[in-house]
């Protein structure tokens, strides 16, 4: 058989020569574009292949009292994170971790689709562990592959002052909230970034970096060791905030607030600087730290008085009396109001076809401006606005800051109205309200609305004689400059003198407010706001000055009755807490 | 006899071996690489393990160097039942991971048979399409060729071992060609699959359907016949693809589209070209050093020691060292070739240009493997790849091409 011969012709020799060639050829071209031609993008890819990258949370800053206590501070906890790609049987290792944490299984489960964000990534599967329940998944580390924890600092609250409303509250980055930030790239899921009060107003400076750490790893995920051809950065904490609060004032004025409903604000008259400020019923800042029980959750969600509620910066308030000392100053600048001038107040004052009635129903008599606002009449007030336009009065409120932003450093301020014409035939019809809306604003009824950071930048203002800087709870350098109304020497001189008559007299509806004590003297008004929510509104707004400082209080007690015999007295104590303070202060 | 031997050694192409045994340091280089921190067991160690077993490959290889040529012809049937026997021994043992492509001996070894197998079949073809008595022109003649071929190929292709049985249904298109075939007659057996893989993509029908019609007109064949031949490829070709969708679920037409597109399926065979790729791309043109491939290094790399070891090549030595292999291969494949045409009987030259067609598919399909030319298939590179049944294989190959180059009459 191995007689036949060999029948391949030179062009079946060359055909196949050339096929195999063509064959090698194809190769190696193939390879020359992957190797040379595409070798950057490969090197990338090879590189992210073999690093993990491990980040670390950065503490928050600290936020600190205008004396350096702490107020807002970090504590640690453990997060456990799972690496997708590196987990092989994923239901049998929740099931260990669900054992050893106390955690049940589904929410493991949960966590895990909730946060994840690709197979290299790591993903946050349980929070808020202890070092113990960290020791014991330690012990089980054999089976759990692919499964990490990391350091992770909680906000808590150190001092004795609760201050929810001021230092807000911290949340966690879901994907939505990620989605809507503007810098995304500097927050991943399950970072904690401010979402109200100081923490969001100044979530730049409290933030801090991440720090990022490389690993080597092998395919398997097992780290192989340290990476020196990237550096390795620690994690930066957040700048420490340091507020203007005093945590003593803070303290007294929660105090005295607490089980009333409305709020308390104490500042440095000049510089603006909030000493204290509560708005009360608040809650425990710890409320969003941690795991929050559903029922207390709810508890707070369903209480009528709403303790979420900012009321100093979301609450608007018909003011009441407390702003006669703006009609005063409306008449004098603008009408040349002559303040000799008496009028007589029967208790009552009859104008077009409407009774407005004065809170003294028996009237007072023939008065002239300081008693009218010493006793806080209102029919004086009645009779000499009529020689203004309602523009004329909105404008002056306009000038000490009513119906705009204070721009306090927390979000969420409201606006207010200050009722113009253009306002009044807005809401009404252009031919359906009358000049005695004039009548009841003057009077800070009606259809004007402050909140109390307003009504706090206005006393500030008066204390000053316009030349307070903006309300603000944050040390800095930089404030936007505050209004400066104009208004004469003369008509200042009136205001101040009739706001210590307010206090001092025997009839005045402040006396309830006064200190009596040699060198420091005490200004301020009361007011009795009408409200369609049940009783008055009780307000005292009012200054101490002891010769080197002023310093600024307003009390609004919700639904409390008149404010000379509630407000008064809470704005006494708040003084005598002030002087402590301030002799204190010169003692050291 | 010893004079003999000096003849048989003086004539024996030595460029062949030359070029083996670089392929095979260049191997033991890549697998010593790999290896660096194995601990575990001689044989579990690839580069201990290629060492240990290319004792009894060469001593094999050797041994059929001196066995003589009419014993090759005698046996090629006997050995041709005896393989195939031999690739269904698994299916009546127990399965080794889901396959049935071992020999379990109770040792720490066993074999696939499907590797001996294939050296084989290309005997018994051989053997076969040599008898001076066939009728080569004639279309009947070319069946008997293709049972012989189809027969192992179907039962490995249930083991299920597709690279293989790919490889085993390799030489049969070249050796019916150097044995004289009609060209037509072997366009006509291609036909088929490519009507049907063309007519998924409408531009690559129509031109397959123009070469078709060009190649029948160009060979001439009797008028209805040519009818019948392009009508029912074009035919097969509309058909498929809804044959495709009835004949398949969602699920397996899935499967089998990540196989041809597996970037779509990071997780599977996907995740192996990704990581081959990878490998081969970042190591640029002078690789990155001996040991220092981190793909390789850190186990990304999967079966680094056998299908993707050119992964390894390629990251740790470069294209340079790639492009060096493959023309080594070249050349390796081409001389097979060269020794064919120049063979003397018709029995060797059909069984050369069967092993150089082995051979290069084996590299084709490896290679084109590793940079995502075409889908996995879990086929090592010759000589170079880690394996023990293979290795040896290659080394049987070795020593019959070896063999029956040399033009010696005995």
């Amino acid at each position: 058989m191995l007689k036949a011969d060999n029948v391949v012709s030179f062009r079946q020799y060359i055909f196949a020569g050339i096929f195999a060639w063509l064959i090698i050829i194809i190769l190696i071209v193939r390879y020359f574009q992957i190797q040379v031609l595409d070798n950057d993008s490969y090197s990338i890819k090879a590189n992210s292949n073999r690093i993990r990258k491990i980040t670390e949370t950065a503490p928050r800053g600290l936020i600190l009292d205008r004396n350096g206590q702490i107020l807002v501070d970090n504590y640690p906890t453990y997060v456990l994170t799972a690496i997708p790609w590196e987990l092989s049987d994923k239901e049998e290792k929740f099931s260990i971790i669900s054992d050893v944490i106390g955690l049940n299984k589904i929410k493991v489960e949960e966590n895990y689709k909730k946060y994840y964000r690709g197979r290299f990534n790591q993903v946050r599967i349980a929070k808020d562990l202890n070092f113990t329940q960290i020791s014991r998944l330690e012990e089980n580390r054999i089976d759990l592959q692919g499964i990490y924890y990391e350091y992770y600092p909680e906000r808590y609250f150190p001092s004795i002052i609760r201050g929810s409303h001021i230092f807000g509250n911290v949340k966690e980055v879901d994907r939505e909230i990620r989605n809507s930030l503007k810098n995304k790239e500097n927050y991943e899921l399950g970072d904690m970034i401010g979402w109200s009060g100081i923490e969001k107003e100044y979530e730049t400076y409290l933030k801090g970096n991440r720090g990022i750490y490389f690993y080597e790893v092998d395919a398997l995920g097992r780290e192989v060791g340290h990476l020196n051809d990237l550096e390795p950065q620690e994690p930066i904490p957040g700048e420490n905030i340091i507020t203007t609060l005093n945590l003593e004032i803070q303290n007294k004025i929660e105090k005295i607030i607490k089980d009333k409903k409305g709020v308390l604000l104490v500042s440095e008259s000049l510089s603006g600087e909030i000493l204290a400020a509560v708005s009360s019923p608040d809650y425990d800042p710890e409320l969003f730290t941690g795991l929050i029980l559903e029922s207390t959750w709810r508890e707070i969600l369903d209480n009528p008085d709403k303790p979420l509620l900012n009321r100093y910066l979301q609450g608007l308030y018909p003011p009441g009396s407390i702003v006669k000392m703006i009609t005063q100053a409306a008449l004098m600048e603008i009408a040349d109001f002559d303040p000799s001038t008496t009028y007589s107040c029967e208790g009552s004052y009859q104008f077009g076809d409407r009774l407005f009635g004065c809170w003294w129903h028996e009237g007072h008599g023939k008065i002239n401006m300081s008693s009218a606002m010493m006793v806080s009449c209102d029919v004086y007030f009645y009779k000499a606005i009529q020689l203004l336009e309602l523009d004329q009065l909105a404008g002056v409120f306009r000038n000490f800051g009513f119906g705009e932003l204070t721009g306090i450093d927390i979000p969420g301020e409201a606006k207010g109205i200050v009722p113009d014409k253009a306002y009044m035939n807005k809401k009404h019809g252009r031919y359906n309200w009358s000049k005695g809306a004039l009548l009841n604003i003057c009077i800070g009824q009606g259809e004007i609305l402050s909140t109390p950071m307003q009504v706090l930048n206005f006393i500030n203002l008066l204390a000053t004689r316009g030349q307070a800087m903006r309300p603000h709870f944050v040390m800095k350098e930089n404030h936007n400059e505050n209004l400066k109304p104009s208004i004469s020497n003369n008509t200042w001189d009136q205001i101040i003198m009739d706001m210590a008559l307010v206090i001092s007299d025997e009839n005045g509806t402040g006396k309830n407010a006064a200190l009596n004590l040699p060198g420091i003297s005490i200004f301020g008004k009361t007011g009795t706001a009408e409200n369609n929510h049940g009783d008055s509104h009780a307000w005292f707004i009012g200054w101490l000055d002891n010769g080197q400082e002023k310093y600024s209080v307003v009390v609004l007690l919700e639904n409390a009755g008149s404010g000379g015999k509630i407000a008064a007295p809470i704005a006494k104590e708040i003084f005598q807490a002030l002087v402590i303070k301030s002799n204190k202060l010169t003692i050291n | 006899m010893l004079r003999i031997n000096n003849d048989l050694f003086s004539e024996i192409p030595r460029q062949l071996i030359w070029a083996v045994f670089f392929l095979n340091i260049l191997g033991l280089v890549a697998l010593k690489s790999i290896a660096q921190h194995h601990t575990g067991l001689l044989l579990q160690n690839p580069f201990t393990k290629q060492l240990v077993f290319l004792c009894p490959a060469i001593l094999i290889c050797v041994l059929i160097t001196m066995t003589p040529r009419y014993l090759i012809h005698k046996y090629a049937y006997p050995l041709y039942a005896l393989g195939i026997i031999l690739v269904l021994l698994p299916f009546f043992g127990s399965t080794h991971s889901g396959t049935y492509r071992w020999l379990d001996f109770g040792m720490p070894l066993s074999i696939q048979p499907s590797e001996f197998v294939k050296v084989f079949t290309i005997l018994a073809l051989a053997r076969y399409l040599s008898d001076h008595n066939l009728k080569m022109r004639n279309l009947t003649v070319i069946f008997i060729p293709i049972i012989l071929v189809f027969l192992p190929t179907f039962i490995i292709l249930k083991q299920p071992d597709l690279g293989t049985s790919v490889i085993i249904l390799a030489p049969l298109l070249p050796m019916l060609y150097w044995s004289g075939a009609n060209p037509f007659h072997l366009f006509l057996l291609l036909a088929p699959i490519l009507s049907m893989g063309t007519a998924f993509h409408s531009l690559a029908f129509a031109v397959w359907a123009i070469i078709l019609s060009i190649v029948i007109v160009l060979s001439r064949p009797n008028r209805i016949i040519s009818l019948i031949i392009f009508f029912g490829n074009i035919f097969l070709g509309l058909l498929s693809p809804a044959l495709w969708n009835s004949f398949f679920t969602q699920y397996q037409r899935n499967r089998i589209l990540t196989l041809f597109n597996p970037e779509k399926d990071p997780l599977g065979a996907a995740y192996q070209i990704i990581q081959s790729k990878t490998a081969i791309g970042s190591g640029g043109i002078f690789g990155k050093g001996w040991g220092e491939g981190t793909q390789t290094q850190l186990k990304f790399l999967p079966v680094q020691e056998s299908d993707f070891i050119l992964s390894v090549i390629g990251e740790e030595l470069g294209f340079i060292t790639i492009a060096l292999t493959l023309l080594v291969f070249g050349y390796f494949c081409s001389q097979i070739i060269k020794s064919s045409y120049l063979s003397k009987d018709r029995f060797s030259s059909l069984a050369l240009i069967g092993f150089a067609t082995v051979f290069l598919s084996h590299v084709f399909v490896n290679t084109a493997m590793t940079v995502g030319l075409i889908p996995v298939k879990g086929l090592p590179f010759p000589f170079v790849s880690s394996g023990g049944s293979f290795l040896i294989a290659c080394y049987i190959m070795l020593g019959l091409v070896l063999k029956l180059s040399v033009n010696y009459a005995d």
